[in-house]
């Protein structure tokens, strides 16, 4: 048992960390979330030249053999700033279901790409009647020579407007709920028989909705086992619900740093908003919230790292509290600092629809929960 | 005590419930044109234009459960649009401390919804504590006017008011309630000028109101000079008990159970989900004490007593219902909820949640933030006696 992180890994963070400052007041990020791709191809290109991209795949791929705890560092770091380059989408789930799905010689012509920054992807795996279950698809995909044929259609997938590929969770056999039956394929979001609607989430991200129609699909892009490609989706899954956490957590720290600062400067009744017992003591369940969440991101994050039976149930509870606390934080965060809270042009009310679209990702608390107590 | 609606309460129903439905918007047809039509119809009945309003000044004087249907009703309705600053919250302070020239002059077009009102009250530096405010009026030499300088804030409509009622001060040497001046002054006069503030849910309804210079005549002064704390103060009473809307939360958690119901989970539905339901049923329960509430609150006021203990807690617990019944909604929308735009993107009824639970958020602030209305309970009803602060 040990939480020091290594000397290479505090150099990532502190290099994330100077990214982040440099680059993120909320001025800047407002900024980049007005433009047509939503964030910024010149950070992107930065992101590369320093490797971030590069972290999670193996050295035989041309990556740092990086970890969960690597990317923990980054996206951590990456909600303090609310950062809006598609690391997570491109990095972490796409690329996340080729380094585990993809055959050797899919990787070579795809991740090179992925890892200089010329190419991005996205993760298209809800449907609408799902909720929130992975396992519950009805985009089909039948085999018909060396192609499989797609048809059907995919809820709020992240970054799809700027990604290349899009790796689609599809049914090829059984039914509608079964684990089993479910294969993976990277299809060209150009691909004719795809269609894109585009638009924005609350917390200045972009998603789309994909409709696959008759979409064709080389047999040499399924990503894992034909009917078995619910591991890799699953192990994607637990992957983004982590760095998720984990840019939440940065968040939370955020709310709870600016509103000590914003309660001791503000005056109310000749004193501080901060010497009011109440209020105080609502700010220490803002930070034991955020420390609870803290724990359970390290206990989860090491979990999943070493392979523990247990890990399952731990992001599950991971999932749980940080949508829980989340929301807690965000909205006292918002309270305590009244109507100025509410406005755009503080960074609170951003800091706290990031958490609320958090937990409508991957499974919100309510649902986290009931896996939890299965 | 009796449950039950008498027959003459069943019979005023159904007129609340004939005139609605007589008086509806038909399709197509000029909005405008409908609205004035209706608060026409609706002061021909009887004063219905104008419900709270006491007899004398052409309020239909209702009994409490006659309050209690039209609330209920006017829930279920789609009424004409209204602004409550000067129908609900200007008009009582005129009846008042308003001079009957002042009555005269400003009721009439109040009461027709010719002229908007909003209110300047909440400064930068004075949100909470109101009595801290800092917009300066100063008489004139002559005494026939007032130069005012200051800036109010979170004011609601100002974009669109015709007039602002303002809290200013003529006097800082005494105690901060004391030198507080009531002035009713028109936006389009020189030296005002109105800065939007965009709140979280994305909408534009608060504003910065900068005040430069501008000059008021005393006419325009409700009451004495210094006193206007005093008026204010009961001004606001009315407003945190309209704001808890507990009729409106009891029709929006049936809208809520029928959006949940058309959520598939699997084979089932949201709405079948045990811990959804039980989040809906915990709702429910405060929902019908809270309905209860309101109604011992009206019969207190009826009986002409002072707002009992009941009431103050009416919009501490309003406000949170409001606010939990977007936050479930916002669940109910599941990952469509994320999505920010003004077209639908999966479920049709995700497309508002977020921003109506953003805007949510504000109902535990404006109108005095719920920590100070704790305050308040803890000092007047539990009569808590604090050795300082």
């Amino acid at each position: 048992m040990n939480f020091e992180t290594t000397q290479e890994q505090r150099l990532l963070q502190d290099s994330v960390t100077r990214f982040v400052r440099d680059n993120y007041d909320l001025d800047s990020r407002m900024k980049l979330v007005a433009t047509k791709p939503g964030f910024s191809a010149e950070h992107w290109q930065t992101m590369a030249d320093l490797g971030w991209l590069a972290l999670p795949f193996t050295e035989a791929d041309d990556g740092f053999g990086g970890g969960q705890i690597e990317t923990m560092l980054i996206m951590e770091q990456f909600g303090k700033g609310l950062v809006l380059e598609p690391y997570l989408a491109s990095i972490v789930m796409g690329g996340g279901a080729l380094r585990r799905g993809a055959s050797a010689a899919l990787r070579a012509e795809i991740l090179p790409g992925v890892i200089d920054g010329s190419r991005q992807l996205a993760f298209a795996y809800a449907e609408e009647q799902a909720r929130f279950d992975l396992h519950d698809v009805t985009t089909r995909a039948r085999a018909e020579d060396s192609d499989y044929i797609l048809n059907g259609h995919k809820s709020m997938v992240l970054n799809a407007a700027t990604a290349s590929q899009v790796v689609v969770s599809t049914r090829t056999s059984g039914g509608q709920i079964d684990e089993d039956g479910i294969s993976l394929f990277l299809v060209d979001a150009d691909a004719k028989g795809v269609k894109l609607d585009n638009f924005p989430t609350v917390d200045g991200l972009q998603a789309s909705e994909i409709s696959f129609t008759n979409v064709k699909v080389p047999k040499t892009r399924l990503l894992g086992e034909l009917d078995h490609g619910f591991t890799v989706l699953n192990a994607v899954a637990n992957d983004a619900i982590l760095a998720l956490a984990a840019e939440a957590l940065g968040a939370m720290e955020v709310l709870n740093q600016d509103t000590v600062a914003y309660t001791q400067q503000r005056q109310q009744f000749d004193h501080p908003l901060a010497d009011f017992q109440v209020l105080q003591h609502r700010m220490v369940e803002m930070f034991m919230e955020y420390e609870q969440c803290k724990s359970l991101l390290f206990r989860a994050t090491m979990e999943i790292e070493a392979g523990s039976d247990t890990a399952q149930r731990t992001v599950h509870a991971l999932k749980h509290l940080i949508g829980k606390a989340g929301i807690f934080i965000g909205e006292n965060a918002v309270q305590l600092h009244g109507g100025m809270g509410m406005t755009e042009e503080l960074r609170v009310g951003h800091y706290f629809k990031r958490l609320l679209v958090i937990d409508t990702q991957f499974g919100n608390a309510d649902y986290h929960l009931q896996r939890f107590a299965a | 005590m009796d449950i039950e609606l008498s027959e003459e309460d069943l019979a005023f129903r159904e007129d609340v419930r004939g005139f609605f439905a007589d008086n509806a918007h038909p399709a197509g047809s000029d909005y405008n044109e409908w609205r004035n039509g209706w608060f026409k119809k609706a002061a021909e009945n009887g004063g219905w234009d104008v419900p709270k309003w006491p007899v004398e000044f052409g309020g239909p004087g209702w009994t409490p459960t006659q309050h209690y249907i039209w609330e209920q009703e006017t829930a279920l309705a789609t009424l004409p649009w209204d602004m409550p600053f000067g129908i609900g919250m200007l008009a009582p302070i005129l009846m008042g401390y308003g001079s009957k020239e002042q009555q005269e002059r400003f009721l009439p077009d109040i009461r027709a919804r010719k002229v908007n009102w909003c209110q300047g009250y909440s400064e930068p530096g004075a949100g909470s504590d109101l009595a801290a405010l800092k917009t300066k009026a100063e008489l004139s030499k002559d005494g026939t006017y007032y130069t005012v300088n200051g800036t109010k804030i979170w004011t609601t409509m100002a974009h669109i008011a015709d007039w602002i009622f303002c809290l200013t001060r003529t006097d800082s040497s005494g105690r901060k309630q004391e030198g507080i001046t009531f002035l009713l002054i028109p936006m389009k006069e020189d030296g005002i000028e109105v800065k939007p503030i965009i709140t979280l849910g994305g909408a534009h309804s608060v504003n910065t109101v900068f005040l430069t210079d501008v000059k008021v005549p005393v006419e325009n002064r409700i009451g004495e000079e210094g006193k206007g704390w005093t008026y204010a103060k009961g001004l606001l009473q009315h407003e945190r008990t309209g704001l808890a809307g507990i009729s409106r939360s009891i029709v929006a958690l049936e809208t809520l159970k029928a959006q949940a119901a058309s959520v598939q989970r699997g084979n089932r539905t949201l709405m079948d989900d045990p811990g959804f339901r039980a989040k809906v049923a915990e709702l429910e329960i405060d929902l019908m004490a809270s309905e209860f509430t309101e109604l011992r609150s009206l019969a207190s006021a009826a009986a002409g007593s002072a707002p009992g203990p009941e009431s103050s807690i009416l919009k501490l617990k309003g406000t949170e219902i409001q606010q939990r019944i977007q936050k479930l909604t916002v669940e109910a929308g599941g990952i469509y909820s994320a999505a920010w735009g003004t077209r639908p993107v999966g479920h049709e009824f995700a497309k508002g949640a977020m921003g109506g639970y953003l805007a949510s958020r504000g109902f535990t602030i404006y109108g005095g933030a719920s920590e100070v209305q704790k305050d308040v309970i803890a000092k007047n009803v539990l009569g808590i006696k604090r050795s300082s602060r």
